[in-house]
């Protein structure tokens, strides 16, 4: 798979457990080595970095997690686990404390927090301190994976507020996974749907949402309950994921696939352009692009 | 003896009646009430949503339906009536009717499947015990069972474990459980959270056609407003441990009367809607459950809030709607600007 994150710009991954978004996330990081093609960062290759340049790259390149329960150890107060972020980037200890004030201040979080352990916070406050955790070094990406999973929905939407405005005033590119897609269609410019390790919608927010074309995207959009489209015939996909070590033979998602037809089976559709941005791999919608109905002869 | 409200609900065809319920874990700091006198009942066939945030008590409230209260929680007041027969729900009696009149599917059903025995055994027991089947009528009626929830290969799956199932595999064979005995009250705790969507509308329709195939009622617990409004007739909103709005699912998501619910459908974002540049969401957090609290739980986080929010609480009361109930100085006071217009 293929893809570019600009700065200063949300891109949103979607897709259900095991179609690999954690994964891409960890290989970025460089926490799993890819086994074949790599990652750039401002134009330079990060893949295969080790020791020191591999420290400096992590820098610009923060993760927030799911459960920050994992992420901070639980005998470290904020001001500390902040403070060693601090450190990494090389600024002294006598202004750890200013630095901390200011980064919580940024986190909306009040000040008296900093002497506290992870046990005495909320879910949502701990979520606060891990990303002023990465923001302590001054990241030019941060990886948001499931980072809001976990909280209560008056809670999130606090946290998500909060992550666009340091989106605005710092700059700093989202790569954000979730599998929850009205947060993705609220954070992200970008989407990219995953199915089985890879992408088979990518497109602008407003594209896949608005006008999505893969069948299982637009399966995966229709089973979102919501509250305004209330009793609303549905598609419905029958089946479950496949097993993503042994995935099915051409397209992947063909044996849930209502449209499938017999080349479905056999050739893996590429993901080819579509639209202005929005990109498909679907041999139906494909070849309905190219008005030539490829279908009856195969079907 | 049954009080005039269970004579009345019996009447109403109810399967469950829970009667000014209070939960509490006592503590040397306070009463450590989590659900305060709470009342509502489900009728025959009836599917009720029952929404909140965490520590909003909508957990232990299916907990003290079932009588299983983790100690050193106790039900401190009210009572709980269950079956057709509306029988006083007590830890004794509940020998009677838990897993029969009255099945839980939780979360996870890891952890109400046993780990160590074969599933088509877990299903068998169930059915041998409670309905006195013979060995070979226990086996086909699993196979039945099985079959009905959508389990491609029963007889495989009679001889595996619940490990080697998938998430929504093993939440199908816990429905399959539940409704082994035709249960007139299906509780389902939060069973769609830990799967992916596509597979959550596979199991929520399943739970609306078992509903219906045995006129069973389900009091379906969620977190996800979206959920419960596409599955329930009626909904149930928590708050810190009290029901602060209640009523019919259209009522409720065309003229939320609280100020939480208001918040609740508007702080997750559409999918179909325009979207605004912040979502609307609610200052501060819950407060910590058992702390006893004077007034509205839910004032200091509240725009709306007055003087009089932090000194009474206010009741379930009813505006023009005599479905609709709100626990809300605020709603529908003409001294307040107007929940409803808002």
């Amino acid at each position: 798979m293929s893809f570019t994150l600009q700065p200063g710009e949300t891109l949103g991954i979607a897709g259900e457990s095991g179609s690999g978004k954690s994964s891409v996330a960890r290989a970025l990081v460089q926490l799993t080595r890819p086994t074949g093609g790599t990652v750039s960062l401002g134009g330079a290759p990060v893949t295969n970095l080790k020791g020191q340049r591999l420290k400096r790259f992590r820098r610009r390149m923060q993760m927030v997690y799911q459960d920050p329960y994992d992420s901070l150890d639980p005998r470290m107060s904020v001001s500390d686990a902040i403070g060693e972020a601090l450190s990494v980037r090389g600024l002294p200890k006598t202004e750890h404390a200013a630095q901390v004030a200011q980064l919580l201040e940024r986190v909306k979080l009040p000040a008296t927090i900093a002497q506290r352990h992870p046990n005495q916070l909320s879910g949502g406050q701990r979520q606060r301190v891990s990303i002023a955790r990465a923001l302590a070094v001054n990241p030019e990406i941060i990886i948001c994976d499931e980072a809001v999973a976990a909280l209560d929905v008056s809670i999130r939407a606090q946290v998500l507020n909060l992550l666009k405005d340091i989106q605005h005033d710092t700059g700093v590119g989202y790569l954000f996974i979730s599998h929850d897609l009205s947060t993705l269609r609220f954070m992200a410019d970008h989407v990219a749907i995953m199915y089985v390790g890879r992408i088979v919608e990518y497109g602008t927010s407003e594209e896949v949402f608005s006008n999505p074309q893969h069948p299982y995207t637009r399966a995966l959009i229709a089973a979102v309950p919501s509250v305004t489209r209330r009793g609303e015939r549905r598609l419905k996909l029958s089946g479950e994921p496949p097993d993503p070590g042994n995935p099915p033979s051409g397209c992947p998602f063909h044996p849930r696939c209502p449209e499938a037809v017999e080349t479905c089976r056999t050739e893996r559709p590429e993901l080819l352009t579509i639209g202005d941005a929005q990109k498909v791999a679907c041999h139906v919608v494909q070849w309905g692009r190219e008005k030539t109905p490829k279908t009856e002869v195969t079907a | 003896m049954p009080t005039d409200h269970v004579e009345l609900a019996l009447l109403n065809d109810a399967v469950v009646v829970v009667d000014n319920l209070s939960v509490a874990f006592p503590s040397r700091s306070g009463s450590g009430e989590v659900i305060r006198s709470i009342s509502f009942s489900v009728k025959a066939g009836q599917r009720v949503g029952l929404v909140g945030e965490s520590g909003s008590g909508k957990s232990l409230t299916a907990r003290a339906i079932m009588q299983l209260i983790p100690a050193p929680g106790k039900i401190s007041a009210g009572e709980i009536h269950v079956g057709d027969d509306l029988t006083l729900a007590t830890v004794a009696s509940a020998k009677k009717w838990r897993g029969t009149s009255v099945a839980m599917i939780t979360q996870d059903p890891l952890s109400s499947l046993n780990p160590l025995v074969r599933i088509g055994v877990q299903i068998c027991e169930m059915l041998r015990h409670h309905r006195n089947a013979s060995r070979a009528d226990a086996r086909r009626r699993a196979v039945e069972l099985l079959n009905a929830v959508g389990i491609p290969n029963p007889k495989r799956t009679m001889r595996q474990f619940p490990s080697v199932l998938s998430g929504g595999m093993r939440q199908r064979v816990a429905l399959a459980i539940a409704i082994s005995c035709n249960p007139r009250l299906l509780i389902a705790d939060e069973p769609t959270t830990a799967l992916d969507v596509t597979i959550q509308a596979q199991v929520l329709d399943l739970l609306e056609k078992m509903s219906q195939e045995h006129n069973s009622a389900v009091l379906l617990i969620s977190h996800d407003l979206g959920v419960v409004a596409n599955f329930c007739e009626e909904i149930l909103v928590m708050y810190s441990g009290k029901i602060v709005e209640s009523g019919p699912t259209q009522d409720i998501l065309d003229g939320p009367l609280h100020p939480y619910t208001r918040a609740l459908l508007t702080s997750v974002p559409s999918m179909t809607e325009e979207l605004p540049a912040r979502l609307s969401s609610i200052a501060g957090s819950p407060p910590a459950g058992g702390v006893d609290v004077v007034g509205c739980a839910f004032a200091p986080r509240c725009s709306l809030a007055q003087a009089i929010c932090s000194e009474i609480n206010p009741e379930l009361r009813q505006l023009d709607d005599p479905f609709h109930d709100v626990a809300c100085h605020a709603a529908g006071d003409a001294l307040w600007p107007s929940v409803r217009s808002q």
